[in-house]
């Protein structure tokens, strides 16, 4: 069943290993030589019929002369266009671009195939258009918007994103990822993998569908679940900023076994090593893998003292108070400024550690810590650390169990606060007392633009002022926000007079 | 409440500006300036505040008046609005799902404590059937014992209904796992259902409120462009109307300016028309004063060309003489320049003429000065050979008084011899010899034993000038050991200051005698009772000593005071001497009156040695030193002095007595006696001539008998006898002169003595004269 599956996530890129690589066994590429290749991959598109060639046949020619903006009377095509035609043809063995003029090389990347191996274009070709091609062709869907605006970086980041999810450790050639690596080594800035695939030999042991009850036994065998180690290519790639990976396997559907989501120590340990190896890692996501506070406390001290690390993404896992302990340690020993702790098992402990960081912490900007366990003790902890902090604008307390007192606590910290500008107690047991408390607090606050008291037990009625009084610190926001300069000049204005 | 879409795009740019405005003129920033500018900033905002706070209403119907004049302010306003509270209300919505579905899983684990339940519950069950499996294990052990069939069949069958039992247990546990699985299996379905509906929900409120937002949007951008588009109408409706009115008052306006301006025309022409008349009328009798102004202007320039070029000529003439004499300067210049320069080669030649004339002179200086030293020398070589025979000369001179005191006393005895033979056999008288004083005399009278201070001071002047050369080297040596080699020269003036303070004390001035060292000395000496060679050193030697001691201390701390003391005291001792000072400084005054002469000059020459003791300390050391001695002496010095002076006179005497030893009425006895016996000689002579006649007559007799025998035979006899007669009157006149000279001699050696004395006399005296010339340094 594995099988099929995998299989079937390998199809998509079967054929892109297959044109890239054109001594694999590919399936219907024949290797004689460009021309044919070409017609080939021309013939399959007939509608789109975007290289109006000299040479092909004339009623082609003719019948899409309407269409075609490069059409000219002239019978004879110049001798440049001819060069230019041939250059293209024979770009795979011969890649001449950066010695012709721009507007030829324009032409020339206007005409090239998409489907020409990367080993020759990935170093050359610079043009986005070429690049957004090729990305068009690959993905029917592409936001560009989330790999920087460039299309090259998105062809690579997602060609290298899909190598690393249909890598089968111990079956796929490593090679395959690591002959990628001097081509995309420039380009990729953000690997984001939503998928590592165990090891196939779990197939050929028919026991482990047996016991797929089980998951408690798959520790025995654990040596033997190690996925892909990223230390080789993570080592290899010069400009990687943002690491977000998911080890689990998606789509598995009735093929589920515990095993499939099982985060090893080993590959911690590599893992870790990886991430401490890597100094320009800004942004690191480590998310619904199951680490616990054993690992999750390698992961961190590995991460101690980076010198660049600005987001830690550790949600949707198992992490308890020793992991939020080795947490708010690195908080006072990076310049992290985002921590992401949701849906994990932090209780009070935990969160006092945090608070206890955070007291004297300046750098960290956004602290989340949805969905724990932290309770008052751990609120009231909080509270009192951001009396004291002057650098956290976000926090998320949803669904912590908090009740009256640490609103108490929290009022008088809006009172004093003027950095926090969001805040989520959503899914609390804030209680009618606590609301009213909490409103006192917002009414001295200017600063806030976010509360968000929903399903909390507050009443109505304070929720309703709380909201009034974000709409006009919001408003206020906006109105410094849009003339900076009036409101320097009515103070520049009003300063002589108030002197005088 | 989550972010609103809109609101997160606002949030940034709120942050950015915050931050922007935050960080701009930071408090904490490193440039003063800035810091300044930053307070100011913070004091002006908070000022700002207060008074938005005072004013807040005011202000914000102020604003919204301002926000009525425009509509499509007012439009966007409504329409942000709008859209905010859309979105937000929006986002509510899609968010809302998440945090139910927060909630829910909220409840599921607050579930999950059944969990926990469960799990005690499995303990415990585990336990309990522990239990029950010990029990049923031991009671195996139990029925291994048992050896009646019947009991061993109990007991399986308890063993029996016991695992039932237990099985029963498990079974009923498993049962119920089981039942809870399965509803866990439904419950699991059912949220995956709940979960894929509610995925669903949000895809469908995602796309619902994306497609309001869209809605609204462009529903509000129709609205804000309809306001605008409003606005603009009504603007310029607004505009045109304005303009119209503009231009109708413009025209107007235009009209009357034009009337004006017509008006205006007429009234400026007529202006111009009488101007030009009274113009013309001014400009013609200007013009004419301009024409008689012209020509008197002419003959000025008439005149002014002509003593122009009189000066020019006379210019000319200047520039030629002052070309001419500019050459004659130059000329002379180069004349004075040669002239320098010659000048300059005679210079340079005369300055090594010059540097050659100091060396040589130099050198002559040198060659004069070792000249000089050689000179000293060979003076000092004559002093000595002058003291040399000095004293040859006394021993010559003692030599000779002795042997012609020999020989006059010779003579005396001859004289007493021949008188003793007068008196005894011519007279026939008895003859006492006479016993004279200087007949017991032997050697020159003047030669005494001691020394007197007077030829000590001779001395030590003599001295003085050998040892000169030689007090320098000596110098180092200490003065308490050798005082004489030191303190010759010292000696000499503190003598002197000796004599100096007689003359202040006013006892000397009456006899103007300030300079007579030697002798003031000698009787200060004399008075202090210092006789004695070595007693004079011992002054010296006390005067260095005390100088010595005193230099360095407060010499002058007192003197006054103490002056008087000593004066008392001093004048005890010299009393007596100061009178006889008097008369012998008379006597010997005309004397010395010569030396003092040279010597006053001297004195008063003689530069502030490093010997000089001050006169008023001299008293003071004198007092000392006389006290020290403790030993009073006669003065009986003063006698002495003078014999050395004396024994000339005495000498003459002497010798004068020496020729007195026979007394004139002896002499005359003898002349007396002499006459008689010339007499009596004579007579005999007369007798004896007379004999000889007689005796020659007779020989001649027998001669002339003889001739007369002879000349009887020949006439030659005659002759002869006649030439015999002359020769014999020339002998007798020749004795008596002899006897003459042999008197003299005694009368002429005293005066060769007499002579000798004063000659000595004059070399001492010019050795002196010398000695005090030579300065002591």
């Amino acid at each position: 069943m594995q099988d099929n599956v995998t299989s079937a996530l390998l199809d998509p890129s079967h054929s892109s290993v297959s044109t890239q690589d054109k001594s694999s066994t590919g399936g219907h590429t024949s290797s004689t030589g460009p021309q044919p290749s070409k017609l080939s991959s021309i013939t399959p598109v007939p509608a789109k019929s975007r290289n109006p060639n000299s040479g092909a046949n004339f009623h082609r020619m003719r019948r899409i002369i309407a269409e075609d903006p490069e059409w000219s009377l002239t019978i004879v095509p110049l001798l440049t266009e001819l060069c230019i035609q041939h250059i293209i043809k024979n770009f795979q063995r011969n890649p001449i671009l950066k010695q012709l003029l721009p507007e030829h090389q324009q032409k020339v990347l206007n005409h090239l195939s998409p489907d020409l191996p990367l080993a020759v274009t990935a170093n050359l070709i610079d043009d986005e258009n070429y690049w957004l091609r090729c990305c068009m062709q690959r993905w029917p869907v592409c936001h560009v918007a989330e790999h920087g605006g460039s299309w090259k970086r998105m062809f690579f980041e997602r060609h290298l994103e899909n190598l690393l999810k249909h890598f089968i450790p111990g079956t796929t050639d490593p090679a395959v990822i690591l002959d990628l690596l001097p081509l995309c080594r420039n380009y990729v800035r953000r690997v984001h993998v939503d998928q590592f695939l165990p090891p196939v030999r779990l197939l050929a042991q028919p026991q482990t569908g047996d016991q797929s009850d089980s998951g408690s036994e798959g520790e025995m065998e654990e040596p033997a679940l190690d996925h892909y180690q990223l230390g080789d290519l993570v080592a290899g790639l010069s400009h990687l900023e943002e690491l977000d990976l998911v080890y689990g396997v998606k789509d598995c559907g009735m093929n589920f076994e515990w095993n499939l989501f099982l985060f090893t120590y080993h590959d911690c340990h590599s893992l870790a090593a990886t991430i401490k190896a890597c100094h320009t890692l800004k942004i690191f996501k480590l998310t619904q893998s199951k680490v616990n506070d054993e690992k999750a406390r390698i992961i961190i001290r590995s991460l101690l003292d980076h010198p660049v690390l600005e987001e830690l993404d550790l949600s949707h896992n198992l992490i308890g108070d020793r992991g939020a302990r080795g947490a708010a340690k690195l908080l006072n020993h990076s310049r992290l400024r985002v921590l992401n702790l949701a849906n994990n098992q932090v209780h009070g402990p935990g969160a006092q550690s945090l608070a206890h960081a955070l007291a004297h912490n300046t750098n960290l900007v956004s602290l989340n810590l949805r969905l724990n366990c932290i309770k008052d003790e751990g609120g009231q902890a909080l509270a009192h650390a951001l009396q004291t902090n002057k650098c956290l604008t976000t926090l998320h307390l949803g669904g912590n169990e908090l009740s009256e007192p640490t609103a108490t606590l929290l009022s008088q910290v809006l009172a004093i606060n003027t950095t926090l500008t969001s805040i989520n107690l959503s899914c609390n047991h804030i209680g009618l007392d606590g609301g009213k408390q909490l409103l006192e607090g917002m009414s001295d606050n200017k600063t806030l633009l976010e509360f968000d008291l929903r399903l909390s037990d507050v009443a109505q009625e304070s929720e309703y002022l709380i909201g009034q009084a974000l709409y006009a610190n919001r408003e206020a926001a906006r109105q410094r926000a849009l003339n900076p300069s009036h409101f320097m000049s009515t103070i520049t204005a009003s300063g002589p007079e108030n002197s005088g | 409440m989550n972010p609103p879409g809109s609101l997160e795009g606002l949030e940034p740019n709120v942050d950015e500006h915050l931050s922007t405005q935050v960080l701009e003129p930071s408090v904490n920033s490193d440039n003063p300036q800035e810091r300044i500018q930053a307070r100011r900033l913070r004091i002006a905002a908070r000022l700002e505040a207060r008074r938005r706070e005072a004013l807040g209403e005011h202000l914000d119907g102020k604003k919204e008046s301002e926000e009525d004049q425009s509509k499509s302010y007012k439009q966007k306003e409504e329409s942000r609005l709008k859209l905010a509270k859309l979105l937000l209300c929006g986002t509510e919505l899609v968010t809302n799902i998440q945090v139910a579905i927060d909630i829910r899983e909220i409840h599921r684990r607050v579930e999950e404590d059944l969990k926990r339940q469960r799990i005690e519950k499995l303990e415990d069950e585990v336990k309990t059937s522990q239990d029950k499996f010990v029990k049923i294990t031991s009671k195996w052990e139990e029925g291994k014992q048992k050896r009646i069939p019947q009991e061993l069949w109990e007991m399986l069958n308890t063993q029996q209904l016991h695992c039932a039992g237990l099985l029963e247990d498990k079974n009923k546990l498993i049962s119920e796992l089981q039942q809870e699985l399965k509803t866990k299996d439904d419950q699991y379905v059912k949220d995956l259902k709940k979960q894929s509906d509610d995925i669903c929900l949000l895809l469908e409120r995602m796309e619902e409120q994306v497609k309001n937002v869209m809605k609204t949007f462009r529903e509000e951008l129709y609205h804000i462009e309809k306001a605008f588009e409003m606005e603009r109408q009504e603007l310029l409706a607004s505009n045109r109307k304005k303009w119209e009115r503009a231009l109708q008052a413009h025209n107007a306006k235009e009209l009357e300016y034009l009337i004006n301006r017509m008006k205006k025309v007429e009234d400026y022409e007529k202006q111009l028309n009488k101007q030009r008349i009274w113009d013309c009328e001014e400009y013609n009798t200007i013009k004419i004063k301009l024409e008689q102004d012209v020509q008197i202007l002419e003959q000025h320039l008439q005149q002014r060309k002509a003593v122009y070029q009189l000066n020019q000529e006379k210019l000319e003439y200047n520039l030629q003489v002052l070309k001419k004499r500019d050459e004659e300067s130059t000329v002379i210049k180069s004349q004075q320049k040669r002239k320098i320069n010659r000048l300059q080669d005679t210079l340079n030649n005369l300055r090594s003429k010059y540097a050659k004339q100091i060396k040589q002179l130099q050198e002559e200086n040198q060659s004069l000065t070792l000249e000089y030293k050689r000179l000293m020398t060979q003076f000092k070589e004559l002093q000595k050979a002058v003291r040399h025979f000095a004293l040859i000369d006394d021993e010559k001179f003692r030599e000779i008084w002795l042997m012609n005191e020999e020989e006059a006393k010779d003579l005396i005895a001859r004289a007493f011899d021949v008188d003793r033979i007068i008196h005894t056999h011519h007279l026939g008288l008895p003859w006492t010899a006479p016993d004279f004083w200087f007949l017991k005399n032997v050697g020159p009278i003047s030669q005494q034993p001691q020394k007197s201070t007077t030829q000590i001071v001779e001395e030590m002047l003599l001295r003085t000038e050998e040892e000169e050369a030689e007090e320098a080297a000596s110098e180092s040596e200490s003065y308490l050991d050798l005082p004489k080699q030191i303190s010759e020269k010292t000696a000499k003036r503190i003598l002197m200051l000796l004599c100096d303070e007689s003359v202040r004390r006013g006892r000397a001035a009456a006899e103007g005698l300030t300079g007579v060292f030697c002798c003031r000395g000698l009787c200060r000496a004399s008075a202090l009772g210092i006789e004695s060679e070595d007693d004079l050193y011992k002054l010296v030697s006390f005067f260095l000593q005390y100088r010595a001691h005193h230099l360095s201390s407060s010499l002058q701390s007192k003197p006054c005071s103490q002056a008087s003391v000593e004066e008392a005291s001093v004048e005890e001792t010299s009393m007596e001497s100061e009178l006889e000072l008097a008369e012998r400084t008379e006597m010997e005054g005309e004397k010395e009156a010569s030396l003092v002469e040279g010597e006053k000059g001297e004195e008063e020459e003689t530069p502030p040695s490093p010997w000089v003791i001050h006169p008023n300390d001299v008293l003071k050391i004198l007092k000392a030193f006389v006290k020290g001695l403790r030993k009073p002496r006669d003065s009986q010095a003063p006698l002495r002095v003078q014999k050395s002076v004396r024994s000339n006179s005495k000498d003459s005497e002497y010798w004068r007595a020496l020729t007195t030893v026979i007394p004139p009425s002896r002499l005359n006895l003898w002349d007396a006696l002499y006459t008689a016996l010339e007499k009596y000689h004579l007579v005999l002579t007369q007798r004896a001539k007379l004999l000889l006649e007689n005796s020659s007559l007779e020989q001649q007799n027998t001669e002339l008998q003889a001739l007369l025998q002879q000349y009887l035979t020949s006439k030659v006899g005659i002759r002869a006898f006649q030439g015999g007669v002359a020769g014999g009157g020339g002998g007798d006149r020749g004795q008596e002169l002899a006897v003459g000279n042999k008197e003299s001699p005694p009368h002429q050696r005293r005066c060769d003595v007499k002579n000798q004395q004063w000659h000595l006399e004059t070399i001492t005296g010019q050795r002196s004269r010398s000695c005090l010339k030579s300065p002591p340094g």
